[in-house]
């Protein structure tokens, strides 16, 4: 590839410069600025999303990864992750399946999938395929090889405390661009801090009420304002009802007569 | 064996059953009975060896027995005898070739012929020329053990081979007596036929000769010296003093002909179970023709393998010229495979990447698949090569059905089948066994599902539960938490789990589970902490952490001292 600066730069104000350089650096990283997109869901980030990142929308070809703020908060980001998924799956071919791996320390750690709750995150237990704990190698092979298969419309991969290596998620990365298929990396505390070539790094943290605080903390596309560093609070709506909060603990058994729709 | 205690020689007759029948079969002129078929039967007949400068009788037919040559003779020696001797140069690999095909012939009788020495293929240098049959169970097809060996003596007579045979309850006592047994005539040219009852073998073994314990032979010599003219005299001897003086094999050989000790006998290796064949009348020469015949044998295969729902996991094609050159190809599979298209890809593949390519000739004449490896499958085929049946070699343009298949079937191969699993529903209001984890692979028809009495949805109580009061992850198995401060009857609003306090912010429940009373009618096993009413909550710590906890057990009509469990997690 041929690159002549002076045509890109050849702009007066700053603006026009950073956007001429902003075009080169995109066709460096060519493949994230194609192949299709989903909305997230999540009307605060979609709109980020729409506004500032080319293409509107998260890239499906690409390797996202969803870390917990803290070690109690594995659960929160594998829901995310999983909102992500259903949102990956609701796509025109709707058979396809949902792949979801877990070390055997993420099994242990963070439980096995349950199958009746899968519904209520918009996902469904027929589509399921799950691999119940495995080495983190093999289960990165094991994503690698579903990035082959058309019928996977997802993958996510979860691990408690190791992270793949940076090698190893950029080749994770270059496979789920070349299917065009994203591949959804969970990720514990202890394991997110590590360097990644991922598309994306969401960082999510639980709140009270049923609430994440989602930030975007990396983002391989081209954008024109940062992220916002203090993240997006979301609520997300099907999610369990609204626990009743409890006020003192002589209310405790008070509330569980409270069936609410 | 010198630990043992100091057994005198009486144990030695104790009858032993061992529930085995052995039949051993020697041929003391395998040899030369086998290679004096294209020769004159009227005359003698040797085989020669040449060795140390002279040419030396290695193999004799029962008439140059008969005619006193011997083993070991000369052949001017043998020519001063009998000037009219015929003679062929010894080709022990042959005799051995031989008998290795006479042992798969005497798969007729019992599928579990082995060689002799047990465990051990013929080779150049054993002359003495024995097979052992295992026909435990087998002689009642043939009219008894008596019409057993009658049967086989007399077809191998009329090929003209010499055939002892003995039967007895070990392979020791079959041996020796197939070759020192006591035998009413004395001509070479007599048959032994003996059948040694169930548990008498200490009769049978104990007037032989040593020799008939296949000693060594040091051992045999030693014997000799010692004056010990019969097994018997040899199993006189406390087992401590034969061990010390001879080492522990005659020992273990005496054992194993009384049946005290145990002897493997492994079958010789069966030809292939899945094998096809194609015989042409032409030879062919043309790569497609040859690939549709391929395809053919294939599928014939896979016919095979399907009826014994077996995939092969290695396949073997021969290619046989009408030169009786042969060209052979091997296949390994990484899973194992009943799909003829997949198959056929495959071998076309691999014919195609020959680097001369197929070398026809004249053409080929013969076909042979054989599946030499095979493994069950579960997993229905009809499926993967209904939807993948050959159209298109793209992986990612494949039909997903036969996508999702192959990628099961690498994941599998690789992972294990028990950790490659899908979520299948279950009738049971027991939160953990409402679903189950089963391998992909599993038929859809061996899903627990259906054969369960109550589903929840046609129980008149109530229908399945909303999912959303479901947690996404459940442990996977309910782990006890410390409960600090509780409301009796209520939910808790401190607790310790994984050595962290969490303070409670927010409950939701009881939902109340009672333990399935209609398990135990049902035959069904409830698992231990199954036995009790659970009351499951849902509770918010002050830091937005969702937890699904449950008391086990009621308040006094239960039990006195509930315990908690944390039983998942909501995101």
């Amino acid at each position: 590839m041929e690159i002549k600066p002076a045509a890109h730069i050849k702009a007066t104000t700053k603006s026009q410069k950073l956007a001429g350089l902003r075009r080169l650096v995109a066709r460096f990283e060519p493949v994230v600025a194609q192949g299709p997109h989903i909305q997230t869901g999540f009307a605060d980030i979609d709109a980020y999303l729409a506004d500032e990142v080319a293409n509107a929308g998260l890239a499906c070809g690409g390797l996202h990864e969803v870390v917990a703020a803290r070690t109690g908060d594995m659960a929160a980001a594998l829901g995310f992750a999983h909102r992500l998924a259903a949102r990956f799956l609701d796509r025109p071919h709707t058979q396809d399946m949902l792949l979801y791996g877990q070390t055997h320390m993420a099994c242990r750690e963070a439980g096995q999938p349950y199958g009746p709750a899968l519904a209520a995150h918009g996902l469904s237990a027929d589509r399921l395929v799950y691999i119940d704990g495995a080495r983190l190698p093999d289960l990165l092979w094991a994503g690698e090889e579903a990035l082959l298969c058309s019928a996977i419309g997802c993958i996510v991969l979860s691990s408690w405390d190791e992270a793949p290596s940076f090698t190893a998620s950029r080749r994770l990365s270059l496979a789920a661009r070349a299917a065009e298929r994203p591949l959804v990396m969970a990720l514990g505390a202890q394991a997110g801090t590590s360097a990644s070539a991922a598309t994306t790094r969401w960082q999510v943290e639980a709140l009270p009420k049923q609430g994440w605080q989602v930030r975007l903390t990396k983002l391989r596309m081209s954008y024109n304002t940062m992220p916002p560093t203090e993240g997006w609070t979301l609520y997300p709506k099907t999610m369990s009802q609204h626990l009743p909060l409890m006020d003192s603990a002589a209310e405790v058994s008070g509330v569980a007569q409270v069936r609410s729709g | 064996m010198s630990n043992m205690p100091n057994m005198s020689g009486v144990s030695y007759t104790a009858p032993l059953a061992t529930g085995r029948r052995i039949v051993a079969l020697w041929f003391p002129y395998w040899a030369g009975e086998t290679t004096q078929i294209a020769y004159d039967k009227t005359k003698s007949f040797a085989l020669i060896e040449r060795s140390k400068n002279a040419q030396r009788l290695v193999g004799l037919t029962p008439l140059a027995a008969q005619q006193g040559l011997s083993l070991g003779l000369s052949l001017a020696d043998a020519r001063a005898l009998l000037p009219d001797l015929q003679t062929a140069m010894a080709e022990p690999m042959e005799a051995a070739a031989r008998l290795q095909k006479c042992a798969y012939w005497l798969q007729r009788y019992t599928p579990w012929v082995g060689h002799d020495p047990p465990n051990e293929s013929p080779h150049a240098e054993n002359t003495d020329y024995g097979l052992l049959l295992d026909v435990s169970g087998c002689a009642h097809l043939f009219g008894g053990e008596r019409a057993l060996l009658a049967d086989m003596q007399a077809r191998f007579l009329n090929r003209g081979i010499t055939a002892h045979a003995a039967m007895a309850g070990t392979v020791g006592a079959a041996w020796g007596l197939v070759r020192f047994g006591s035998t009413a005539k004395t001509t070479p040219q007599a048959r032994r036929q003996i059948i040694v009852p169930e548990g008498h073998e200490a009769e049978a073994v104990l007037p032989l000769p040593p020799a008939a314990l296949r000693l060594s032979g040091v051992h045999i010599d030693l014997c000799q010296r010692l004056g010990l003219a019969t097994v018997g005299d040899l199993a006189g001897f406390a087992r401590r003093e034969l061990t010390r003086r001879f080492g522990p094999s005659p020992v273990l050989r005496l054992e194993q002909a009384l049946g005290q000790a145990g002897e493997s006998l492994n079958p010789c290796l069966p030809p292939p179970r899945f094998l096809v064949r194609h015989n042409l009348a032409h030879g062919v020469t043309q790569m497609e023709a040859l690939a549709q015949l391929i395809g053919d044998l294939c599928t014939r295969l896979v016919a095979q393998l399907d009826r014994a729902s077996q995939g092969a996991q290695r396949l073997d094609l021969a290619l046989t010229r009408s030169d009786n050159a042969v060209l052979a190809l091997s296949l390994p599979l990484a899973h194992p495979c009943a799909d003829g298209g997949h198959m056929t890809r495959l071998f076309e593949e691999r014919l195609s990447r020959l680097s001369r390519g197929v070398h026809a000739g004249y053409g080929i004449e013969q076909l042979t698949l054989a599946a030499s490896r095979t493994a069950p499958i579960s997993q229905p085929q009809e499926t993967m090569s209904a939807f993948g049946g050959g159209q298109t070699r793209d992986k990612r343009r494949a039909a997903p059905i036969a996508a999702l298949g192959s990628l099961y079937d690498r994941l599998v191969s690789r992972l294990g089948a028990q950790v490659v699993v899908r979520p299948v529903p279950h009738a049971s209001y027991i939160p953990e066994r409402a679903v189950r984890l089963v391998p992909v692979l599993t038929p859809d028809k061996q899903a627990p599902n259906k054969q369960a009495p109550n589903k929840p949805e046609e129980s008149p109580y109530g229908g399945l539960p909303d999912p959303a009061t479901r947690p996404l992850f459940m442990l996977c198995a309910p782990e006890p938490i410390e409960v600090i401060a509780e409301i009796p009857e209520g939910a808790p609003y401190r607790f310790r789990w994984r050595r962290v306090l969490h303070e409670i912010t927010a409950a939701y429940g009881p939902e109340r589970i009672s333990p399935e009373w209609w398990a135990g009618l049902t035959g069904e096993t409830p698992a231990h902490h199954n036995r009790q009413t659970r009351d499951y909550y849902r509770l918010e710590d002050t830091q937005g952490h969702r937890f699904w906890v449950y008391r086990d057990g009621l308040y006094d009509r239960e039990t006195t001292q509930p315990r908690w469990f944390m039983h998942g997690v909501f995101p």
